[in-house]
């Protein structure tokens, strides 16, 4: 195939598909300078490599990339290679426009087929989890080129076909993402790593199937991996969480004890003072009442 | 009917268990919480979630096996892993995270103290080995190098201090846990001047000293309300894990040693006088004031071979570690005592006792072209059980060891607890499904209630029924290959320096509990 790119706005093509901020292919025969500047973008972009090296950088960390791998970058991330320099090579890739969700992440929009909260989860995991280099993940250049075809030949069908495959890539890269970073070996690391996330966001209100995604397991054996490891369940471990930090900030003078549930995942300053007195026998207005006294 | 509760605040978690007053288990649990490494020497847990995950434990088990049928609560009894430190302010509130054992920030002054006639004569003193460890250690270091924190510090507690205080409003610690501090003298059970002075405090920033009797005070009223425990319920100050494993394994008395294997291992013996070693090897930890628990630590156990089960294992079943294990071990007992020829040095996290090396690595040695998967599995397994081997057979030399006990997930795995009666040539009792330190903290309470006339009493009843034999071909093929990994663990010492300084400038530096730093959330101020 020959080089392209197709941009919003500008080609016609594109005109059915709002949400495709750019799309397009490129064969670099030689080195090149001021090329590849580093740019931001308000979508999520996607490059997958046909040949060659590539040096790049994203969000300000070097990468090296190689056939067959995807580079994911995230809106708002810095993307580009220093100098501007193209090194020789070939490579695809697409830019997605993602809606905003009400809880600030990313979230493909209606014309994806994906429910809502399939939706939310599939971008709360491309956000949290940090690595912009999906390896050896071939299934998203043929996508691609799926859509490439699909996009010039314009039969019957194009546009559900389109949607579907780019519905497809954010499936395929989600779990890619997630496999490649758990590889169903090391518990106590995929653990660790959710609990990073959970802390991280604990006014997030996480249900099962987020967290279990987030690891790239399903929710039956997420619950029982969980359960066995630490002997609670994911709901009350991350209860526990809570409750730990809430002491933390009951201990400070200089936050109400209704931001303190709010920051720590309790949805009213009842539910909050509920739930830690039936755990710690005291209300959080008595337990800091007890903790600032000089003794 | 009356039940004993015990509490361990281990490494990893959380456990708590009921006992009957005959010392049968009417229930347990457990919960986790996570050790941070916001550095790679560093290895902290959160005080709060510690209490958190005890309270809920507590509360779920009562409210699971004791309040249903009606049992009433003698006696709640703690245990705890030794050496962490916790700095809190005149207010009680922790000041900062809890610093573990595995911590290693103070390996400068360790270094330089190890090497000093002062260090010396505080090991002497005070039976814990001069290493990053100790909160002598650790407690100088903060004097030193976080000197805000030093200058808001109230007391330095233990984990279980601070628990204990939370629950009653107690500040206390028991002889064991104060007897790894570095800074009790032994002989005298009073902290140690010299001691005292080197990491700059004065014993009123320490807790009150107690017996491992002692009750600890009241519960406050609101737990006694949210337990559902009467006011009267005993709180026992408790001991180490360490020594209450020991105990539990009912190896009070000559010619007896215990060896215990979970992800760090230990091997130790109890008696009436402390182990005097020039070296510096072993410490001596305490019981009661007359009773020693002496020994010495290993970092290289089961977490190795988690580690190559991690790499190497099949996980036909995703995250499902047991089973690889169980596939792996399988595979291991089809090659013979020896492997073959195949030895392995299994320091990947530096190593304690007997070598104190924090630079030495591990090695397969003797590879040859007929050696196969199954041998390295097998050699991991034998490489980690020489460095046990090689504990007790320095301890050997100031005890006549004529009997063994093992305990823990990895020690108690027929398997290994057979290749251990090999490698030392002495019968090896042990008992599946049962948790030695909870026993001890059990025969503890029971001696403390009167139920046992002493502490020897409560021991004797200890029965471990699965005796293994060793055997004697085994054993000689053991022995043969113990000399070559001897020889190897010190005859490499330059060596293991030279790696580990390049590993330093080049690779990432080693932790001792393999996750990711945490990044934390900032508070808002």
């Amino acid at each position: 195939m020959n080089q392209f790119v197709l941009q919003h706005g500008k080609s016609a093509e594109l005109r059915l598909f709002p949400h495709i901020l750019e799309v397009g292919m490129k064969k670099n025969g030689s080195i090149q300078l001021n090329t590849f500047p580093s740019t931001i973008s308000e979508g999520i972009r996607m490059y997958y490599i046909i040949e060659g090296k590539f040096e790049w950088r994203i969000d300000r960390h070097p990468y090296i990339f190689y056939p067959g791998d995807v580079a994911l970058v995230l809106p708002g991330a810095p993307f580009g290679s220093d100098n501007g320099i193209l090194e020789i090579g070939s490579f695809t890739w697409i830019h997605l426009h993602m809606q905003k969700t009400t809880g600030g992440h990313i979230a493909p929009g209606k014309w994806s087929g994906l429910s809502d909260s399939e939706g939310a989860a599939i971008g709360k995991i491309l956000s949290f989890n940090s690595t912009p280099i999906l390896s050896r993940f071939s299934e998203a250049g043929k996508i691609l080129k799926c859509i490439h075809i699909e996009l010039f030949g314009q039969e019957i069908g194009y546009q559900t076909r389109i949607n579907h495959e780019i519905t497809e890539l954010l499936i395929q890269a989600t779990r890619q993402m997630t496999r490649q970073n758990h590889s169903g070996r090391d518990f106590p690391k995929t653990f660790m790593h959710l609990e990073e996330i959970l802390r991280q966001n604990l006014a997030h209100q996480w249900t099962v199937e987020e967290m279990a995604a987030l690891v790239g397991m399903g929710t039956t054996l997420f619950n029982e991996r969980v359960k066995s490891y630490s002997g609670f369940s994911p709901i009350n471990y991350l209860i526990n969480i809570r409750i730990s930090e809430a002491i933390k900030l009951l201990r400070r003078p200089d936050i109400s004890v209704t931001d303190i549930a709010l920051d720590t995942g309790f949805y009213s300053s009842q539910h909050f003072s509920t739930t830690f007195k039936k755990l710690t026998g005291f209300r959080p207005s008595e337990f800091r009442k007890n903790h600032l006294q000089n003794k | 009917m009356k039940s004993i509760i015990t509490i361990e605040l281990g490494t990893n978690g959380v456990r708590v268990f009921a006992f009957d007053l005959d010392g049968r288990v009417i229930g347990s649990m457990k919960g986790y919480h996570p050790t941070f490494h916001t550095e790679p020497d560093m290895s902290e847990q959160d005080p709060e979630q510690i209490f958190i995950t005890t309270l809920y434990l507590l509360k779920n088990l009562l409210n699971e096996y004791i309040h249903p049928k009606k049992h009433k609560v003698a006696c709640i009894c703690f245990s705890a892993s030794m050496h962490s430190v916790l700095a809190v302010d005149k207010n009680g509130n922790p000041l900062g995270y809890a610093i573990t054992w595995a911590d290693n920030r103070a390996k400068k002054e360790a270094e330089e103290l190890r090497h000093s006639a002062l260090g010396k004569s505080l090991y002497a003193a005070t039976g814990t080995p001069i290493h990053p460890m100790s909160p002598l250690l650790k407690i100088a270091w903060i004097k030193h190098r976080d000197k805000d924190r030093f200058a808001l510090t109230s007391k330095f507690l233990s984990i279980k201090s601070y628990i204990v205080h939370q629950l009653t409003g107690e500040y206390l610690t028991d002889y064991s846990i104060a007897s790894a501090t570095g800074l009790l003298n032994i002989h005298t059970v009073s902290w140690e001047t010299d001691a005292l002075k080197y990491a700059g405090i004065t014993a009123g920033h320490l807790p009150g000293l107690a017996p491992v009797f002692t009750s600890a005070g009241r519960l406050k009223k609101a737990y006694q309300q949210s337990l559902g425990l009467p006011a009267e319920t005993k709180i026992l100050i408790g001991s180490s894990d360490g020594c209450l494993a020991t105990l539990g394994d009912g190896i009070k008395g000559e010619g007896k040693a215990t060896i215990t294997i979970e992800d760090s291992g230990a091997v130790r013996v109890m008696g009436s006088s402390v182990l005097k070693d020039e070296n510096m090897r072993f410490f001596n930890y305490l019981l009661t004031e007359d009773c020693y628990v002496s020994g010495g630590p290993t970092n290289n156990a089961g977490n190795i071979f988690e580690w190559f089960t991690g790499q190497f294992g099949d996980f036909a079943n995703p995250y499902d570690m047991e089973n690889s294990m169980q596939q792996l071990i399988e595979e291991a007992s089809k090659v013979p005592a020896g492997s073959d020829g195949l030895l392995f040095l299994p320091y990947l996290l530096g190593e304690r006792a007997p070598i104190w090396n924090a630079d030495a690595r591990g090695a397969y040695f003797g590879l040859n072209i007929k050696h196969e998967r199954k041998h390295f599995v097998r050699a991991t397994i034998e490489g980690i059980l020489y460095e046990i081997y090689s504990i007790g057979k320095t301890l050997g030399e100031q005890r006549n060891i004529k009997s063994l006990s093992v305990n823990g997930t990895f020690g108690t795995i027929p398997f290994w607890t057979q290749m251990i009666a090999d490698m030392f040539n002495r019968p090896v009792h042990t008992r599946q499904r049962s948790h030695s330190v909870s026993i001890g903290a059990f025969l503890l309470s029971a001696t403390e209630m009167g139920i046992y006339k002493s502490l020897d009493d409560a021991a004797r009843t200890v029965e471990l029924p699965d005796v293994y034999k060793p055997d004697k071909q085994h054993h000689a093929i053991y022995a043969a290959y113990y000399n070559i990994f001897e020889k190897l663990s010190t005859k490499l010492f330059d060596e293991f320096k030279a790696i580990a300084t390049l590993q330093q400038e080049h690779g990432h530096p080693i932790k001792n509990i393999p996750s990711k730093p945490i990044t934390r959330k900032k508070q808002k101020l």
